[in-house]
């Protein structure tokens, strides 16, 4: 049986075929974060154009694109259109696993100290929930749901909040009039509002506003979880997934129907039906974009997440 | 797994027991982590990373701005591979190898990469070290009726000789957002005496790209001798996935300009009736007005 | 009812002609002065601190300016109650009540639009209404049918005002110079000839019917502003039909109130007699006792399925931390004006008044009933925010923004009053000529 190399390297030099392999690789893959040579279809590298030679393994001479010697790609600037269309071809999809939840908060500080948000307006809340009385009770982070049918979209008057093509719900802060009908209008609770001056370093605050990451908050605007697009366009996961220490948070592109929270991926049709993932207030018809896993064979007793419950806000 | 110096393990062990006997998390020191990472990709690009960390009790913090001087194979001027890496803010800082050290670079198949930290109090005279040896990985497929194989390949760099390494772990996976996905029911793969590994692919079905392209790819990852080493391959056994951007439907929490078109015509259809009434009787005042005029 | 007293047209012209404010009077716009004054005062510092001033939170996002907003659209449909549908059907006695009703709807409406922007928290970015409005969004809709009917109520007060802008304008010095200016703006070029009536005639009927659609919309539009979410005690098909009787109620309470204070304030006997208060308790029984229905509809059905988020909402506002303030507003809103109008003892001016403030009163508390428990009963639990967060009374801002607006719109109708007549004197004119035809 010949491997397909073997057919392939019968018509190639292997020079060429190693440059071949190259370039597929730059083109074809998605950046992951331990690896900075590739670039994610999605723009998540984009290349300086700045070239540098280098020793390649054989001890040859070759040309990388100085962009890729970094760490951590750096931060493109988009247009508000720009972010108001997202980006092609993806469907952003967040499964969390309530087995998994002790209340550490570590998603909560992780996503209050990356967006600059004062404690009193947590994005990332996490609930002790307890269906009805001899239901189990258990921990339930909850970000935004990003509805596929999003109620608060279509209450918008000025189009500040808006859906785009690869799922995300995002806020234009320099749109909003601050009517807080899309406050009443989510079901979920997790839209919060700047009701006085946020108080922003001043480096921070006079930053020009992007929608992708929600900084710097605005006083008299809305506020909510974003799912990070500014992180997933650089190939990273949102911070709350990253954050997490037991893995409770899964993100993914639902395209790819693969979630991953950073150490374990799964293929998300798998997960979902293996687990008997299910949406919160599905019957309300909001079509959320965030999956829950049923809190079985947990990990944590729920008690053990109480004593987190007492450093509340003030 | 990383190669540090006995004496480093040692003091940190020491200092680890000593200072976090009794005593609260902020009194413990912090101490400055240093390691050395060796990474090649696509057998081709090898590059170094440094990654500078202060760790207090269980915490890691990542530092920026620590300057690195790295060496090739001892501190000496001459072999200096970059005095340029400044650790950035997750605190790693990369370097690849330079054209100058091309004949040292050549002379052996395995080396040590030396780096030397300054400009942080805290990492001031810091130094690690790891000795690698060059060593390659290939990825191919086969398909074998009905059961698709990746064979993946491994290969150390002796006498100038390319040797297959028995017991590496190489782990397979398909290249997904954020991540990889396993492509069977396991994650690593131990390699035979032909330094080969044959991992069926089980992830029927999954979707890649408009015309089904999925990407491979095979790593070692964190070896003792070998370091870091990735390579892909494209392969068409996804299922095609046709992208449907929603940009363009009109529905009812779309943006303005794209409204369902029974609540356009409703709603001017309504103003339309309402407003031109008004402005009719707007019209009848001015004839009140242009009836007194002439009724003098 | 002592209707045969024949009065002449120089009796009537100098009876309702527009009167100096008297020593209450002058009392009555100071205190309105200084309640708006107070309330100006605190919507500067709204504006330099931000909506944090007010005890608005997360949960409570809306709070009694949302809810004094609801209570003026309500209000503001007493115009096309008493104007349009009265003036259609031919009713005759109504004629005194039209322009005090006008009056009452135009204020209201202006205030109401001038709350909602006072709630916004960006208000310099009003534009963007327009800019880059969306059609999808309910607001939108609450925009325009605002917009449309303050421009039929303005111009359903000022068409049948033309004739007594003309009989102001014969004398010019009984009036100061300043209001001498203002009636020739608009009303020099009314002679009374025939044709002007027909016209003008004609252009008042068409109002008379385009604004009861109008109307209708405005409060049903307002209504969705609560009935387009999920949440329990908003989520309900019965709003729009039930927000529109509760308007027509307090919108005749609101009538009949100022029908007693003009009465007793400009001696108006003649015109604004017992009978018109009989014809009004009538019609506001009837409209009480519809609006009870509505509430019946509202609030029984869901309580007897019991529904697990509309458990608590309704539990709270029966039997808990919402239920004296409910009972009070169903009883003095609703049950106990029913029973003082009904009898005929009840239907006299100074029990009418009295029914009639309760009413507005009832209905002010309904409408703070209607926009915040419901708030208080989100579907997931209240966590991870402060206390303050989890409860709502209002900051002293806020009660002097709503009192401000409350008084500012008393202030549009006592000043108005002061400078046209309230009650229209051409067609008091007519009418008692048609009535001397008859005899």
């Amino acid at each position: 049986m010949l491997t397909d190399n073997q057919v392939n390297a019968a018509s190639k030099s292997r020079r060429e075929f190693i440059a071949a392999g190259l370039l597929a690789g730059l083109a074809a893959g998605c950046g992951s974060n331990t690896n900075p040579f590739t670039p994610g279809k999605d723009q998540s590298v984009a290349p300086s154009g700045e070239k540098v030679k280098l020793l390649s393994v054989d001890g040859e001479v070759i040309e990388v694109d100085k962009a890729f010697l970094k760490p951590v790609p750096e931060t493109q600037h988009f247009t508000n259109s720009e972010e108001r269309k997202g980006i092609a071809g993806k469907k952003f999809v967040m499964v969390i696993d309530l087995s998994r939840c002790k209340n550490l908060k570590k998603c909560q500080a992780a996503c209050d100290h990356m967006h600059h948000i004062p404690p009193e307006q947590n994005w990332i809340k996490v609930y002790p929930m307890k269906d009805a009385a001899y239901d189990a009770p258990y921990w339930q982070p909850t970000t935004c749901m990003h509805c596929d049918n999003p109620p608060c979209v279509k209450v918008c008057p000025v189009d500040a909040t808006f859906k785009r093509q690869d799922g995300i719900v995002l806020i234009d802060s320099d749109r909003c009039i601050g009517c807080r009908f899309c406050m009443a209008a989510c079901p979920y609770s997790t839209r919060v509002f700047n009701w006085g001056d946020p108080d922003l370093p001043e480096d921070i605050a006079k930053m020009d506003y992007s929608c992708e990451t929600s900084i710097p908050q605005k006083k008299g605007t809305v506020g909510k979880c974003d799912f990070c697009p500014d992180m997933t366009r650089m190939g990273m996961l949102p911070h709350c997934v990253s954050a997490c220490p037991n893995g409770v948070f899964f993100f993914g592109d639902l395209n790819e129907d693969s979630v991953t929270n950073g150490s374990e991926t799964f293929r998300f049709s798998d997960l979902i039906r293996d687990k008997a993932g299910y949406r919160l207030m599905e019957d309300l018809g909001t079509k959320p974009s965030v999956y829950y896993l049923p809190p079985v064979n947990r990990n944590f007793p729920f008690e053990s997440g109480l004593e987190n419950e007492n450093n509340d806000t003030k | 797994m990383k190669r540090l110096n006995n004496y480093r393990i040692l003091f940190l062990l020491v200092t680890f027991i000593v200072s976090s006997s009794g005593y609260t998390q902020d009194s413990i020191a912090k101490q400055p982590l240093l390691d050395v990472n060796y990474f090649s990709y696509d057998n081709n690009i090898p590059y170094v990373q440094v990654m500078a960390r202060l760790k207090q009790g269980r915490k890691f913090e990542p530092i920026k701005g620590v300057n690195i001087k790295l060496y090739l194979d001892s501190v000496s001027s001459s072999l200096l591979i970059t005095d340029k890496a400044v650790t950035d803010e997750t605190g790693k800082a990369n370097a690849g190898m330079p054209t100058s050290l091309q004949k040292e670079w050549d002379a052996s198949p395995t080396h040590k990469f030396i780096a030397e930290a300054s400009g942080v109090k805290e990492f001031e005279g810091e130094r690690a070290e790891i000795e690698i040896t060059k060593a390659r990985l290939l990825i191919d497929t086969a398909t074998a009726s009905e059961t698709r194989n990746i064979i993946a390949t491994f290969t150390a760099l002796e006498n100038g000789e390319w040797i297959p390494v028995k017991d590496v772990d190489i782990k397979i996976a398909v290249k997904r957002m954020g991540g990889t996905l396993t492509i069977g029911d396991e994650a690593t793969y131990t390699s035979d005496s032909s330094g080969t590994v044959t991992a069926e692919f089980k992830r029927d079905s999954i979707p890649g790209d408009a015309y089904g392209n999925i990407v491979l790819v095979a790593t070692v990852e964190d070896n003792d001798k070998y370091g870091n080493l990735s390579i892909e391959k494209t392969a068409k056994w996804g299922a095609p996935f046709a992208y449907h951007s929603t940009l363009n439907e009109r529905s009812l929490f779309a943006s303005r300009n794209k409204t369902p078109i029974w609540l356009l015509f409703m709603a001017y259809f309504i103003i339309g009736i309402v407003w031109g009434t008004l402005i009719y009787l707007v019209f009848q005042i001015f004839k009140i007005k242009k009836l007194g005029k002439q009724a003098v | 009812m002592d209707t045969t007293i024949t009065l002449t047209e120089e009796q009537i012209s100098r009876d309702l002609y527009p009167q100096k404010f008297g020593k209450r009077g002058t009392i009555w716009v100071a205190i309105l002065i200084v309640i708006c004054l107070v309330g100006a005062y605190a919507y500067y510092r709204q504006l330099k601190e931000g909506l944090v001033v007010t005890h608005m939170r997360d949960y409570v996002s809306w709070g009694i300016y949302i809810s004094n907003f609801v209570f003026f659209v309500a209000i503001s449909l007493v115009g096309s109650l008493i104007t349009a549908i009265f003036r259609l059907s031919n009713v005759r006695w109504s004629t005194p009540l039209t322009r005090i009703a006008e009056i009452i709807a135009v204020s209201a409406i202006v205030f109401a639009a001038i709350i909602i922007v006072v709630d916004m928290g960006r208000p310099e970015r009003f534009l963007n209404l327009f800019l880059h409005g969306r059609m999808q969004s309910p607001i939108m809709w609450d925009v325009i049918v605002i917009g449309t009917y303050f421009f039929i109520s303005l111009l359903l007060l000022y068409l049948p005002l033309m004739p007594d802008l003309r009989i102001l304008n014969r004398d010019p010095q009984k009036n100061p110079r300043f209001l001498n200016r203002l009636y020739r703006f608009g009303g020099s070029f009314w002679k009374g000839t025939k044709e002007q009536f027909r016209v003008s005639n004609r252009a008042i009927a068409i109002l008379c019917i385009i604004i009861i659609p109008v109307a209708f919309c405005i409060h049903t539009v307002t209504s969705w502003l609560f009935a387009t979410t999920y949440r329990p005690g908003w989520d309900s098909t019965n709003f729009g039909a039930y927000f529109v009787s509760g308007a027509f109620l307090v919108g005749a309470g609101g009538v009949v109130v100022a029908m007693y204070v003009f009465r007793k304030s400009y001696n108006l006997e003649k015109y604004i007699t017992d009978l018109h208060f009989e014809k009004m308790g009538r019609i506001v029984v009837l409209l009480a006792l519809l609006y009870l229905y509505f509430n019946v509809n509202e609030y029984l059905v869901p309580a007897f399925k019991m529904k697990k988020p509309e458990e608590q909402h309704l539990t709270q506002l029966f039997a808990g931390e919402f239920a004296p303030l409910f009972w009070f507003a169903i009883l003095v809103g609703m049950l106990i004006p029913i029973l003082i109008l009904v009898f005929k003892k009840g239907r006299k001016p100074l029990p009418m008044f009295i029914a009639g403030v309760m009413i507005v009163i009832g209905a002010w508390f309904k409408r703070y009933l209607i926009v915040t428990p419901t708030l208080l009963h989100p579907f997931l639990p209240m966590n991870d925010v402060p206390e303050s967060y989890k409860h709502y009374f209002p900051s002293w801002q806020e009660w002097a923004i709503a009192m401000g607006s409350l008084a500012g719109a008393l202030l549009i109708i006592t000043f108005f009053a002061r400078v046209y007549p309230i009650i229209p004197i051409q067609e008091t004119i007519n009418e008692q000529n048609e009535k001397a035809e008859q005899l």
